[in-house]
């Protein structure tokens, strides 16, 4: 119910031609044409009808209450509104690839770092499809901000941020709503180090120490994609686990939102140049080694997966903003290299942390892909869709075994450097991680409890949270959190290109008795989309919504004050319906 | 784990489903009927096969298509969520009014067990006519159920309530209160598949059938009645379809065993050699 076509099912498409018609029979002969011409060729100004796109409660059960909520205040001003629900594949796929969409709400994966918003919002990639500005915005100045917050550092960089922040609380290319909170249950008798790293990272899964005896770790995941597919790259299958970087190595990780070496050594950065040096004699899982061009190959499929094969680039639908930094490399023997960045020291950072692929696996994908009797789109190479089963990697577990909805189980590669004397990183202490498939909360749960899984590895439901009943062998388990629900809307369509109509839509949402009402509080409702250490403080939540404050108290919307907002944003009512021009 | 847990649930539903069938065996089949087909099994067998192979290739081409379906879906499919919504709102909800522990563990047990048993146990019984046309009439309705389901779940993309209202429906939902039936009916069925509802469907199948051989069967016919009800309200009260989707199973209901009287005749097995022996063979076409 997306497509323009179908959108607005009562518009009257042929009034126009219609009324000409018999018009021109009936006037014509009078002389009044000229009139009659100017009068029915105004095209009709009709109710704004909308769809909101979301997950139904099997996919994102705040989501679809989410949706719900917008709709009916939405509908409170006279929009007509429908909610469309798709499972979280086809969700990502109308959202991020085919930008079939009006509205939609959903958790943005976000990051610890405010470049995060460099890919969700550069214009530049407003055409492309990905994670990258999926949202079609196109905002100049912005652009020039996103730009300098990259390219500074420290003080100067903080400066920046606030500043582009203060621009999107103004534009509202998207509504943050509220950054939920993340809880996990987990089994305390067999494993010790749950949460001394943040178990969405790999980190999370290497600091755990197993007991005695204890040679495999076990996690009940609600979501069923990573059994389906294991491609880094594929942004439909992809959400906040981290099991794909236990697969993949990447130059360096992160640790509570600082940068640390990983597959690199060390580096040293200097005026936007950043010599990398490779840990020596590491392999991927198909014992082939793995050396600088390995490295420099990711980035350049990251940039484009046909590797300049195509008439312009195709690039992937994720890490695009990090590979984008990336200005070139120069391959320095075997373990050394030299990337020439356009960014600063805290961004250039970041870029080590993209999944490191093996060239001889996926320089054979970066072609485009072949559906027989399908034509397939620009940029759907081989690279992005295949469902990469078994993934060739060079990190700590490899792939073992899968079922599709059911589990996957990876094993410990022992080559991996972590287990080498003297290297001083954490290391997998299990020899086997099976994921298992379950795809509720209360039965991950019940799995927890029944002694069937350590975790539950994906973000527990805010509705089972208040039944939590830890045990001596069991507890919750809280994360920081960085992922946050939004309203993103499609400014590619009418009236959405309009940010005045944003804010008004903005203006519609009390966050915090969404955040009440549907997350049962285990949520902060924000007005960034940026972790609080970056949130300047004019933009801090103060009880109320710094940048767009709510037209009503306690989740009452003061409808006749929503509408004035419409009307004071341009637009017009006629018999209660908010009248549109599209 | 995910295998141990459905071994367990399918064991439970085995057992208890079982001791239903023998006690209803004893009950309404009585000892007459089971001599006869003790004697007679053979021919009965044999009358029949063609309608339990169809049935089996139905179900075969089910369990595939189901799960194979989202390319099909995506392809063809309509998404009518909203559609539903907005005709019945919240009409399911009405249930959540006169909700109680007992009502959820009642209706819980008549979705997974009563409607397993109401379905098997009219095979048994109907196998023990000496007439075996209510038996293959039986069997062919529930294959048309069966396809003509399949047909609508390819066209209709739709979610059921507990996937638009999960918040309203907490108390009742079956996944909730009961996580280890999701093992078994994600075995059979996706969240999408809601139009029309199959278990409304055949239970009311059965219950027409049930009324048809009321004097075979005298004590049975109200027995069937009770428990598909009891389905048709479960769907509803456990959030998992919407009323409309019970609407639409009733007249589908209607529909096959309708069909299965016009396609089923008194002597199958017979018109259908009698069929074989007058095809013309491709040759004879060609002469």
């Amino acid at each position: 119910m997306t497509d323009e076509k179908t959108a607005s099912p009562g518009r009257p498409r042929s009034r126009r031609a219609v009324l000409a018609g018999t018009a021109g029979l009936t006037v014509a002969t009078s002389g009044c044409v000229r009139q009659v011409r100017t009068v029915v060729n105004r095209d009709a100004v009709d109710q704004l009808s909308v769809t909101i796109v979301t997950l139904p409660a099997d996919g994102d059960r705040e989501g679809i209450r989410l949706a719900r909520e917008v709709a009916a205040v939405l509908e409170a001003v006279g929009v007509d509104v429908s909610v469309d629900m798709r499972s979280n594949e086809e969700f990502l796929r109308a959202i991020l690839i085919n930008h079939e969409f009006d509205l939609y709400v959903g958790r943005h994966p976000g990051g610890t770092d405010p470049d995060l918003l460099y890919e969700a919002l550069h214009s530049v990639y407003a055409e492309e499809s990905g994670w990258q500005n999926p949202f079609g915005y196109a905002n100049l100045q912005l652009d020039d901000l996103l730009e300098a917050q990259r390219r500074a550092d420290g003080e100067e960089r903080e400066a920046v941020v606030a500043e582009l922040l203060e621009e999107l609380a103004r534009e509202q290319p998207f509504v943050p709503i509220c950054v939920p909170e993340e809880h996990r249950f987990v089994r305390t008798d067999r494993f010790d180090g749950w949460g001394e790293a943040h178990p969405a990272t790999r980190l999370g899964y290497l600091e755990l120490e197993a007991g005695d005896d204890v040679d495999r770790l076990r996690t009940a995941h609600t979501d069923a994609r990573i059994s389906e597919n294991l491609n880094p790259l594929t942004a439909e299958y992809r959400d906040h686990e981290p099991f794909l970087e236990l697969v993949y190595d990447s130059l360096a990780t992160e640790r509570d939102g600082e940068i640390e070496p990983w597959l690199a050594e060390d580096w040293t950065y200097d005026d936007g140049t950043l010599w990398v040096r490779l840990r020596e004699d590491c392999r991927f899982h198909d014992d082939e080694p793995l050396d600088a061009d390995d490295v420099e190959f990711s980035y350049r499929l990251l940039q484009d997966t046909e590797l300049e094969g195509g008439e312009s680039p195709s690039p992937p639908p994720r890490y695009r903003g990090l590979a984008a930094a990336v200005e070139g490399i120069d391959v320095d023997g075997e373990l050394d290299l030299e990337f020439e960045l356009d960014a600063g020291e805290a961004v250039a950072e970041r870029v080590l942390t993209v999944p490191i692929l093996p060239e001889h696996v996926w320089a054979d994908r970066a072609a485009p892909a072949t559906v027989r009797g399908v034509s397939v789109a620009q940029g759907a190479t081989e690279a992005v869709t295949v469902d990469n089963v078994p993934p060739v990697g060079s990190g700590p577990f490899r792939f073992g075994s899968r079922t599709e909805r059911e589990h996957v189980t990876l094993e410990r590669f022992d080559d991996h450097f972590t287990r080498r004397e003297g290297v001083d990183l954490p290391e997998a202490s299990v020899e086997e991680l099976r994921i298992q498939i379950d795809p509720r909360s209360t039965s991950a749960i019940e799995l927890v409890n029944t002694d069937g899984a350590d975790i539950t590895s994906a973000i527990l439901e805010t509705y089972v949270l208040d039944d939590l009943e830890p045990a001596p062998e069991t507890a919750p388990l809280e994360s920081p959190s960085w992922t946050f629900y939004h309203l993103g809307f499609n400014t590619r369509r009418a009236p959405f290109a309009n940010a005045r109509f944003r804010r008004a839509v903005a203006g519609l949402l009390d966050k915090d008795w969404l955040v009440e009402d549907v997350f049962h509080g285990y949520a902060a409702p924000t007005a960034t989309p940026v972790t609080e250490e970056w949130t300047p403080e004019e933009l801090a939540w103060n009880g109320e919504d710094p940048a767009t404050p709510f037209f009503g108290s306690d989740g009452e919307l003061d409808v006749n004050a929503a509408r004035e907002a419409f009307e004071d944003a341009g637009f017009s009512y006629d018999d209660g319906a908010l009248r549109v021009r599209r | 784990m995910y295998a141990e847990v459905l071994t367990r649930v399918l064991t439970q539903v085995a057992v208890v489903v079982g001791i239903l069938l023998l006690t209803s065996i004893a009950l309404f089949v009585g000892r007459g009927r089971l001599v006869t087909t003790a004697r007679e099994w053979r021919s009965r067998l044999q009358a029949t096969a063609p309608a339990v192979a169809v049935l089996a290739a139905v179900l075969g081409l089910n369990r595939v298509v189901r799960w194979r379906g989202d390319e099909i879906e995506g392809a063809i499919g309509f998404h009518m969520t909203e559609t539903f919504y907005d005709l019945e709102g919240e009409f399911v909800l009405l249930f959540q009014s006169i909700a109680t522990e007992e009502l959820t563990a009642y209706f819980s047990f008549i979705y997974v067990y009563g409607y397993a048993f109401l379905l098997i146990f009219p095979g048994i019984a109907y196998f023990a006519l000496s007439d075996t046309r209510t038996f293959r009439r039986l069997l062919t309705a529930y294959s048309l159920n069966y396809v003509l389901g399949l047909a609508f779940y390819l066209l209709v993309i739709a979610y059921g309530p507990r996937n638009v209202m999960p918040e309203e429906l907490t108390v009742t939902m079956l996944y909730d209160n009961s996580p280890e039936y999701q093992h078994l009916t994600r075995e059979v069925n996706r969240n999408t598949n809601v139009f029309p509802s199959l278990h409304t469907s055949l239970a009311a199948t059965v219950g027409v059938f049930a009324y048809i051989t009321r004097s075979s069967y005298p004590y049975w016919f109200p027995v069937a009645a009770v428990l598909a009800a009891s389905v048709a309200v479960s769907t509803m009260y456990l959030g998992i379809h919407w009323a409309i989707d019970v609407v639409a199973g009733l007249v589908l209901a209607g529909v096959c065993v309708r069909l299965s009287g016009v396609l089923v005749g008194r002597q199958p097995v017979a018109r259908f050699r009698r069929y074989l022996d007058r095809r013309p063979t491709p040759r004879d076409d060609r002469e």
